[in-house]
Order: structure tokens, then sequence, then C-alpha cells
């Protein structure tokens, strides 16, 4: 369980784990059929036991006598053995169609909300809950959910078998099976507190531990690495001194669990031994009834790891509820025909935008970009820049005022036919898990070989794709080659290359490029411009002095607009941001 | 094998513990199976005994079954709590053991293993290694010992029996566990290489989610996702119904037992080489047997994640370390001019040399700066004056001393590097400078922070210098953590002072004031500066740049 959760989070996480049970269809209640029917043959395996034992030794019946029971017997366990495999296929089923629903739901929500409202999430955070914590729902549904029904189901079909041979038996099961789960709960409560605590300081115990090798470069640089041995065994002894005075506590519930459990068949024993030495009782059901005494306890005693089963698994549904919580956008993407951009003007009409902390992000910009200009913005880091291009992308809805496309506004738009327009180099691109030509291909799919190759050329990628072991086979992203950032950025240009849209946005990269690098991006940005409209934000003094007009945008402010020299003489900031350009190597 | 009897070596401290939670765990064992057959016993002669009228003493099995449940009870409890303190007692040694094998090695040996994704390997194979003795040694020694006494007490019935017993829980024990892990071996490789390509899948559509989403691809990318999860759910399936194997045939087993056993002992009744009671007595004994194999298929699996996991370690402890430190102590250099003497170094593993005949000399209380794209060799310089390598050829030399003949703390002590990737940890602010000097006062303390322009953030925040940082406490923005690490620095009154990339993440103002401050703060040291940008008034000395492989001086370069 997430120690950060408040209660609600709990609860809501408890409600949404049940909601989610119908999606398992009937598999769940398979498993329970199943694995109840394995009970009753249980029963039945302990009646005939009980029968031969009785015919062996009060009838003085020999093997021949009790063959066919014996025989009975083995087709009742093998059945038994068959009947709990498929319970448990059952079981497994029915977790997955949970886990394969909530994954695919939890991916489309995350990519309706795009990742903007998902900025301040961390990556990390979002990819283990959607791979380990759509896992962890699994126990939930395969083992919580049917073993909650069974631990009423099997133990009072064992009590309605016993009550008519013996209500002593019958009454000391009764009477110590409620006393079970009572206690572990009163102990239970206060322990699993101490518990929790617990678990956050062994989190953090580990975590000091990998802190400490992450660190380790600079603990050596600062001569402190020896010192922190010390303070790792310091650590774990504190730790293991405060874990053992919880766990003293912690394990009295399963003190209590053993307790009821293992003397309830003892007391059982001893009263049916001494009704049968009275004479008031057969064999017969008397030692059915010590078969059935610890089967009857079983789901009992296996509620503990059960009940941690759904301790997890809730501590997993709360990082999905709340992600499933964040609303995606408020109003509903339009339908409007999308204009064509090659004709149209796109025009910012008084926009302003609020971050959702509160702060301002953009305050009543107004401006026009005709096609086929070349629009350069320039702005301190933080001014604003991406969330103008992030308006163009769909990702941002303006807050006040609108961006018109033509004379249609852009929230009317479908944004996925909208963006159909548009290509787009970010400032770090992402590599996929994949082949160089899947990377490139990501803009048109079905583009060819030559295609691709020919968007890599015009791109100047095509040089150092061929260099790599297996050409444009090349694995790169996660688990791939490494490529270095200014090869990154031609791969992402390539993309763009290959899917010839008339808008193209980008955000120049301010990483630390080699020359070459450089040189070649420039040529090949010049080169993808041409014919098209380019929005750039820029952060080199090349890109500011080729563009046909630069907008410089401070504290979400549009502060002024015009050509390079125009703006050299009359904008404070600007002069002093060229000035920071020209700085850098 | 080798590699457990390796790792159990490290145990040995703790035998002790470890074999009295075996025993703990071995009488509770036994105390069920007592418990269970004595019942059996005593209900059947009770009623033969009542059947004939005749007397009998019930007072001895009900007093041992009695005493079976307490020792049950009981032993239970001590078995988790010894169990447990055995285990703390293990992680704490594990971890000081793999932290002192790893600090000599490092940062070399971690070189290959800086990304988050190895870390977290080694995190989770450390964790497995915590948990041999729970998961793996208990089970496996309880269920020997508890087996052997069984069969041996079966024997005194007849051998047949004993037989019997001894074949089913090797069967249950053994060979079954030995049959699902080989049916589960293949699915499980592949739901780990699944598992893999759909972790790679998900931060493909979380981390380039803006893409995809401008591509038109992310439709595409959803059912990408789906399809792996089908995948990885049906090689789930195949896992599951090998684990349904190990459950079922353990339960089929332990009735095959009971089932033989009948066989065998009514006619041994009818032949009167068996008492009546004692056939119950079987008949349960043989059932509550199963218990001491039941955890090993659990403890078969721990066994090859435990010696993967192992394996894994020891690769990265067992690499030798890539300097070698001097046997004699270190020589005292009577001053602290530096000089690269042509060096050439490339890394472990790379072609391409970093350093090609690289020269460069610099006096005590000299200034450069260094200037170059990254991978140009920058940070290398750093590494080689510190002694986390040495170079392949050519020497570096302080106060004219070769540096391979100081020991790498002592050479260490000279310099206060704020390197590009300086850690900041999970600790409050103050600890994680007085990692430089752990007796500085807290003047010193300020005055640091003061020429790192970080002071009057950090008593902004709301516990000041006592702020904890990392992932429970504040996050720091990247200028903050810069300008904490350059305070670190200070607080370490090295006669040299590097500096790499100090500005990064600062806006040009606090940049400048920075700079400034700085500047007089290094009055008398020798600094070598490292960056990308220029920094206008030459400050920090002549201004170098890498040419493949050697500096080169800039000045009289322009732009």
């Amino acid at each position: 369980m997430n120690p950060a959760a408040s209660a609600e989070e709990t609860a809501a996480a408890s409600v949404w784990l049940k909601a989610q049970r119908p999606r398992a269809g009937r598999w769940v209640a398979l498993a329970i059929g199943l694995e109840f029917a394995n009970g009753l043959l249980l029963i039945a395996q302990a009646w005939f036991l009980a029968k031969t034992l009785n015919a062996v030794v009060f009838d003085d019946a020999g093997l021949s006598a009790v063959t066919h029971w014996l025989w009975a017997i083995f087709c009742l366990f093998s059945l038994r053995a068959l009947l709990g495999w498929l319970s448990e296929q059952a079981a497994f089923e029915a977790a997955a169609q949970v886990k394969l629903h909530v994954r695919d739901r939890l991916l489309r929500h995350l990519f309706m909300l795009g990742p903007v409202k998902l900025a301040l999430e961390r990556s990390g955070d979002l990819t283990t809950a959607l791979a380990d914590g759509v896992e962890a729902l699994e126990a939930y549904y395969a083992r919580y959910l049917p073993a909650m029904t069974l631990m009423v189901l099997l133990p009072s079909s064992i009590l309605v078998v016993v009550l008519p041979f013996d209500w002593l038996a019958a009454a000391i099961f009764l009477f110590t099976a409620p006393m079970i789960p009572l206690f572990m709960m009163l102990i239970g409560k206060g322990a699993e507190r101490l518990n929790q605590r617990q678990w956050r300081r062994l989190a953090r115990m580990a975590a000091h531990f990998l802190d400490v090798i992450q660190g380790l470069t600079t603990l050596k640089l600062f001569n402190a690495s020896r010192r922190e041995a010390e303070n790792i065994a310091r650590i774990s002894e504190a730790y293991r001194h405060d874990t053992m005075a919880v766990l003293r506590v912690a394990f009295l519930s399963s003190l209590a669990l053993e307790f009821f459990a293992t003397v309830s068949i003892a007391l059982v024993a001893v009263a049916i031994g001494f009704r049968l030495f009275w004479g008031d009782m057969d064999f017969m059901p008397a030692f059915f009834i010590l078969l059935l005494a610890p089967e009857f306890y079983l789901p009992l005693r296996n509620m503990g790891a059960h009940y941690h089963a759904r301790m997890e698994a809730i501590g997993a549904a709360e990082r999905l509820v709340r992600i499933l919580d964040i609303a995606p956008p408020s109003i509903p993407p339009g339908r409007s025909p999308v204009p064509e951009l090659a004709r149209s003007t796109i025009r910012y009409s008084d926009v302003s935008v609020v971050y959702p902390d509160g702060t301002r992000a953009l305050e009543g910009i107004d401006f026009d970009i005709p096609p086929g200009e070349r629009l350069a913005i320039v702005g301190p880091s933080g001014a604003g820049k991406t969330t103008l291009i992030n308006l163009l992308l769909g990702f941002v809805q303006p807050d006040r005022g609108r961006v018109l496309v033509g004379d249609t506004p852009l929230d009317t738009l479908d944004p996925s036919v909208w963006r159909e327009q548009l290509s787009w180099v970010p400032q770090r691109p992402h590599l996929y898990a994949g082949s160089v030509a899947d990377n490139i291909r990501l803009s048109r799919p079905e583009a060819s070989s030559a295609d691709v190759e020919t968007a890599a050329r015009l791109a100047y990628a095509s040089g150092f794709i061929e260099r790599l072991p297996q050409g444009y086979d090349t694995q790169i992203g996660e688990g791939g080659v490494g490529l270095s950032g200014g090869q990154v950025q031609r791969i992402a240009l390539a993309r763009a290359f290959l899917c010839p849209a008339p808008l193209l946005l980008l955000d120049e990269p301010t990483a630390n490029l080699d020359r070459e690098s450089e040189r070649l991006i420039q040529t090949a940005l010049d080169r993808l411009a041409d014919e098209r409209t380019l929005v750039i934000i820029a952060h080199r003094l090349d890109t500011v002095r080729g563009a046909d007009r630069i907008l410089v945008v401070e504290q979400g402010c549009l502060l002024d607009r015009g050509g390079h020299d125009d703006l050299l003489d009359r904008c404070e900031t600007y002069r002093r941001l060229v000035a920071d350009f020209a700085g850098r190597v | 094998m080798s590699r457990l009897l390796r790792l159990l070596a490290y145990y040995r401290p703790f035998y002790a513990w470890m074999a009295l939670g075996v025993l703990a765990s071995t009488a509770t064992l036994l105390a069920n199976v007592t418990l269970m057959a004595t019942a059996g016993w005593f209900v059947t002669s009770m009623a033969l005994a009542g059947a004939a009228q005749a007397s009998m003493n019930y007072f001895t099995p009900a007093a041992i079954i009695r005493g079976a449940a307490i020792v049950r009870t009981g032993g239970r409890y001590a078995e988790r709590l010894i169990t447990h303190q055995a285990t703390l007692r293990l992680l704490s040694a594990l971890r000081v053991w793999f932290y002192r094998r790893l600090e000599p090695l490092a940062p070399a040996a971690l070189r290959d293993h800086h990304s988050a994704d190895l870390l977290s390997r080694i995190r989770a194979d450390i964790d497995t290694l915590d948990n041999v003795y729970l998961r793996l040694l208990v089970p496996v020694f309880s269920a020997v010992l508890v087996g052997t006494l069984l069969v041996a007490y079966l024997a005194g019935y007849g051998l047949v029996l004993a037989w019997v017993l001894f074949f089913t829980l090797i069967a249950a024990g053994a060979v079954l566990p030995w049959v699902v892990s080989k049916m589960a071996r293949a699915p499980g490789r592949r739901k780990l290489a699944l598992l893999t390509r759909q972790r790679a899948a998900l931060v493909d559509s979380v981390q380039g989610m803006a893409e995809l989403l401008v591509y038109g691809a992310a439709v595409g990318q959803a059912e990408r996702v789906r399809q792996d999860s089908r995948e990885l759910v049906a090689e789930q399936s195949r896992l599951a119904q090998a684990q349904g194997l190990s459950r079922a045939g353990l339960l089929w087993l332990s009735s095959f037992a009971l089932w033989l056993m009948l066989w065998v002992a009514i006619p041994m009744v009818g032949q009167g080489t068996l008492a009546k009671p004692d056939l119950a007595l079987l008949a349960l004994f043989a059932l509550a047997a199963f218990e001491a194999v039941m955890p090993l298929p659990q403890a078969f699996q721990a066994f090859g994640e435990t010696l993967a996991a192992a394996r894994r370690l020891f690769e990265i402890v067992d690499k030798p370390p890539v300097v070698k430190e001097p046997a004699d102590p270190s020589p005292q250099p009577r001053h602290y001019g530096i000089r690269f003497d042509a060096v050439s170094f490339t890394y472990p593993g790379n072609a391409a040399p970093v350093l090609d005949n690289m020269a460069l000399t610099l006096e005590q209380g000299e200034r450069i700066t260094i200037m170059g794209p990254s991978g140009a060799g920058k940070s290398t310089l750093v590494n080689l004056l510190v002694r986390f390598y040495d170079p392949d050829s050519g020497s570096v030399t302080l106060g004219d001393i070769p540096l391979t003949r100081f020991q790498g703390e002592d050479i260490r002590r000279y310099f206060a590097v704020v390197s590009q990737h300086t850690h900041i940890f999970t600790a409050t602010i103050r600890d994680n400078l007085l990692l430089a000097d752990p007796s500085a006062s807290q003047d010193a303390i300020e005055r640091a922070c003061r020429v790192a322009r970080v002071h009057d953030d950090i008593i902004a925040m709301s516990e000041g210098y006592d702020t904890w940082l990392g992932e429970a406490g504040a996050t720091l923005s990247g200028g903050q953590a810069r300008r904490i690490a350059i305070a670190r620095a200070l607080l370490k009154d090295a006669p040299m002072l590097i500096l790499d990339e100090p500005t990064e993440g600062l806006d040009p103002i606090t940049a400048t004031e920075l700079l400034d401050t700085l500047d007089q703060a290094a009055a008398g040291k020798t600094v070598i500066l490292i960056t990308h940008r220029r920094f206008r008034g030459g400050r920090f000395g002549e201004v170098w740049t890498f040419l493949d492989g050697a500096l080169v001086s800039c000045s009289g370069f322009d732009e």
C-alpha cells in the first residue's frame, strides 16, 4: 500500500477494484464453482476413508472387502487434483481479462490527456503503473476474490455435514471459526499500522542504499566513500532493531490464528475421543469428523495471505485510479472540416493560457502566421515559447481567446485530422525501440524503403545510418544502439521530410552539438522550410537572421515582432538574447 | 552451486541463527504430524476400549495432543521471529559486503551500470539475496530434516511403509518441482523477453507521446501494446498451468501416499502385525507429513533466481580495479603544478581514443578555461586528475611526481570538483554539504553557500538547511542543485578547484554574479573551468579547446 495515500484514496481504490469485477466475466464464478466442487469431493473422500477404516477396525474386514472403497478414494482424489488445477486456470483467466482491459484503457486515457496534461507526472511512474501496477491486480482477481467466497462456502458445508453426526464438534467449529478473523482483526489493526510504517522504513533503507551506489563517484571525490560503509551498517542495524520490535507484535496475529486452528483440532479430537469411550458415538462418524477438522480451518488459515494480496492490489489500484482521475480536456473535439493550411492564415486572437498551478503562461497574444512564412520565436526560458507551439499541436487549449485556422476555430477541429497537416521536430526527439527505418517511418508508416532513404539523405542522416552495423535495420531506442544528440535530431528531421505536411513546427536544440552536426542540421532545415510554413523556437543567431519575422516573448507576453535588424535597433530584450546566442559555442 | 557455496560463506557469522530458525520450523512441522497422528490413534483406541468396555490410560495421549498443539502454536511464532531476525542480520551483512567490494571499483566498474535500469537490477538482485534464507534455506533444510525423521519413524511399523513415504516425499519434494521448473523454463524466458518488450513499448508511449500524437501513430501504438499484453498473458497462462500442476500434483501425491499405505497396512492388520489404532495413526500421519514439502516448489524457483542474482552481483564486484594503488604511502608534493605529458587514453571497450598525445602545463595558482562539445575529453581530463583512471600512455604529474605514485584518496584531497553529474543525496541540505567536510561549522557552510549564490534559496525553503532533498523531500531546480554542488566543493578547502559547467541551468544574471563571487573565492587557487559557453571578460584564464584528442589554445582565434 502506498503510505502517502489517504483513507479516501484507499476506499476509492477498493471500490474501483470491485467495479472491475464484471470484466473478469464468468471466470471468477467458474473458479469458485470448481473449487467448491473440489471441497465437496473432499468431504466424500473423507467419508469413504472413514468407512474403510471403520470396516477394517471394527468389522475385521480384509483388503478384498474394502477394495472398491479404496478405488473410489483413488478416483476422488484424482478428480480433486484435476478440479483444483482447472479452478486455478479459471482464476488466472479472470485476472488476465481484467489486466488486458485495464492496461488498454489506461494507455488510451493517457493518449487522450496528452503530454502537457501529464507534464507534472513522472514518466517513470506512469510506465511503472502501466506495467507493474496492472500486473499487481492479478492477485486480487485470481486469489483474493475466489478465496473470500470459499472462506464462507467450504467451512459452512463441512459444518452442515458434521452437525447431524455430532453437535459437540459442530459447536466447537461454530464457536472457534469466527474467533480467527476476529482476533486477526483486533491484533491486525494495530499491527497493520506498525507494519506500514515499517515498510516505509524498509523502502527508505533500500532507497538509501541505491542512492549511495548512484552517488558513489561523488562520495569518492570527497573521500567520503569508506565512511559510508559504516553508515550502511549502522542504518541496517537500526532498521533491524526497530523491525524486530514491531514484528514481535505483528506476529501475534499469526499466533492467534495458529492457536485457534490447532487447539480446536486438539479439542475436537479429545472431545470425540471421550464420547467414543462412553459409547455416545460410533467410530465411523467420529473418524470422519477428525479427518474434516483440519480442512475446516484451512481456508481460514490462508486468510492472512489473501488479505496481504488484497492490500497489494489496493496499493497498485490507488496509483491507477489517481491517473484515471486526471480529467481529459473538457471541450469535446469538434468535427468541422479542416481548412487547407497551404492557403489559410493561422491567427492567434487574444490568447491567454494559465498553468494548472494558476500562474500565467500566455497573456493576450495576438499575431498571424500567413502561409509560407518563416516565423522565429525567441525569448528567455520560461517565457511561453513552448506553450505557443503546444497550442498549435493541440496539447494545450486557450483559457481565453482563440486560435483560428482561416476562419475556423482550432478547437472545433478533430485533433487527429488537424495534425495530419503538421510536422514537428521537438528539442529532444524520442527514439522508439525499433529499427532506424521504423523510427523514420513513424510519420508515414506505409512509406517505402526508397522514400525512407530519400528522407534520410535530405536530413543528412544517411551518412551515419549507413555506417551503423545493420544500416537502416539497426535497432535503436530503448535497449538499442546509442546515438549522439545531433544524430537523433537528424532522424527526427528525416521524419519531417518523409511527411510533407504544410506546417512545420520546430524547437531548436540548445544542447551543445558538435559543429559538424549543427551545420548539417541547419542546411537540412533550410531545405525543409522551402515551400512550407515554418514556426521555429530559435536558439541560434543564424536561425533568427534567416527568418522572415521574429516574435519576442517574455513572461507570457508578446513583447515585439519584426525583422532582425529592426529588433536589434529597438528591443533591449532581443539584444540581450542575441548576445546570449552569440555566447554559445 | 559453487556460487551458492560462496554466498553461504559470507553468511558464516550467522550460522547459529540460521540453524535455530531451521530447528524451530522443524519442531513446528513435527508438532503438526504428532498432533494429527496421535489424534487418529487416540480416537480409535478410545472407540475400541469403549466398545470392549475396557479401561484405558487416556491421560498420556490427551496430554500429547494438547502438548503438540501448544508446541505447534508457539513454534510457529518462534519460527517467524527467529527467521526474520536471521534474515535482517543477513540483509545488513550483505549490503555492507557488496558496498565494500564495489567501493574500490567505482566509478570505472559502474561506467556500464550508470543507467537507472541497471541500478534497479542491482537493487532487485540484492533483494533476491536478502530472501535466500527465508525462501530457500529454511524450507529445504527443514523438509530434509522432517522427511528423514518421519521416514525413520515409519520404518518402525514396517519397511514397506517407510519406502512408500520416502518415495512419495521425494516425488513431491524433488521430482515434481523439477518437472514443473522444466515446463516453466521456456515460457518463463519468453515472459521475461515480452516484459522487456512491453516495458520498452510503454516507455515509448509515455515519453514519446507527443510525437505519436502529432504523427497520428498513437492508435497504432495502443494496438501494439495490446498485442504485446495478449502475448504476455498467453505465456503467463502457460506458467500458471505449470504452477497449477505443482499444487495439484502435491495434493494428489499426499493422498496417493495415504492410499498406498492403506494397501500395505490393511493386510498387516489382518495378519496381526499392525495394531488397529495404528492404522488410523498411519492414515493421518501420511496426510500431515506432506506439509513439510509444500514450500519446496517455490524454494526450487528461488534457487534458480538466487543463482542468477548472485552471478550478476559477483560479476560486478569481481572485476579487477582499473587503477592500481601503489604499495608505498603517497609522497608529499612540493608544489601543486600540474602537467599532462603526451597523454593518450581510451575508455575500456571503446575503439576511438578520447585523449591522443595531449599536453598541458598548469602552474600552481594558474587558471584556464576549457571549451568544447560533450564527448571531446573534458570530463576525461578530470577523471585522470583524480585518478579514477590512469592514462594508457604518457604521464600526469602533480608537483613533478607522477600521479601513479599517489594513493587515490590522497590525490583527491588536493582537488575540489564540481563534476557534470554531481550527485545530490536523499538527505538534508546540510548533510549534503557536510559530505565535503564533516566538521564544518554552520558559519563555514553559510559562507560557502553565499559564494555559490544559493544561501538565499536555502533559507527561503521551509526548513532551511535542514530541508530534506530527494524523493521524499523538496526537489531542487537544476540551477539550485548545481549551486549546492558548488557550495559543497567550496566547503572542501582544496588547493585546486575544477568546475565542470558551473552555470548550467542558471539565468544569465545569476550566472554572471556567481562567476564574480567564484572569482574572488578562488583567489590563489588553481582553477580549471570547463564549459561550452563563452564567458566574456576572460576571468578564468586562457581558453583552450579540444582538437582530435589534444588541447589547443583558442587565443587568437575569433568566432
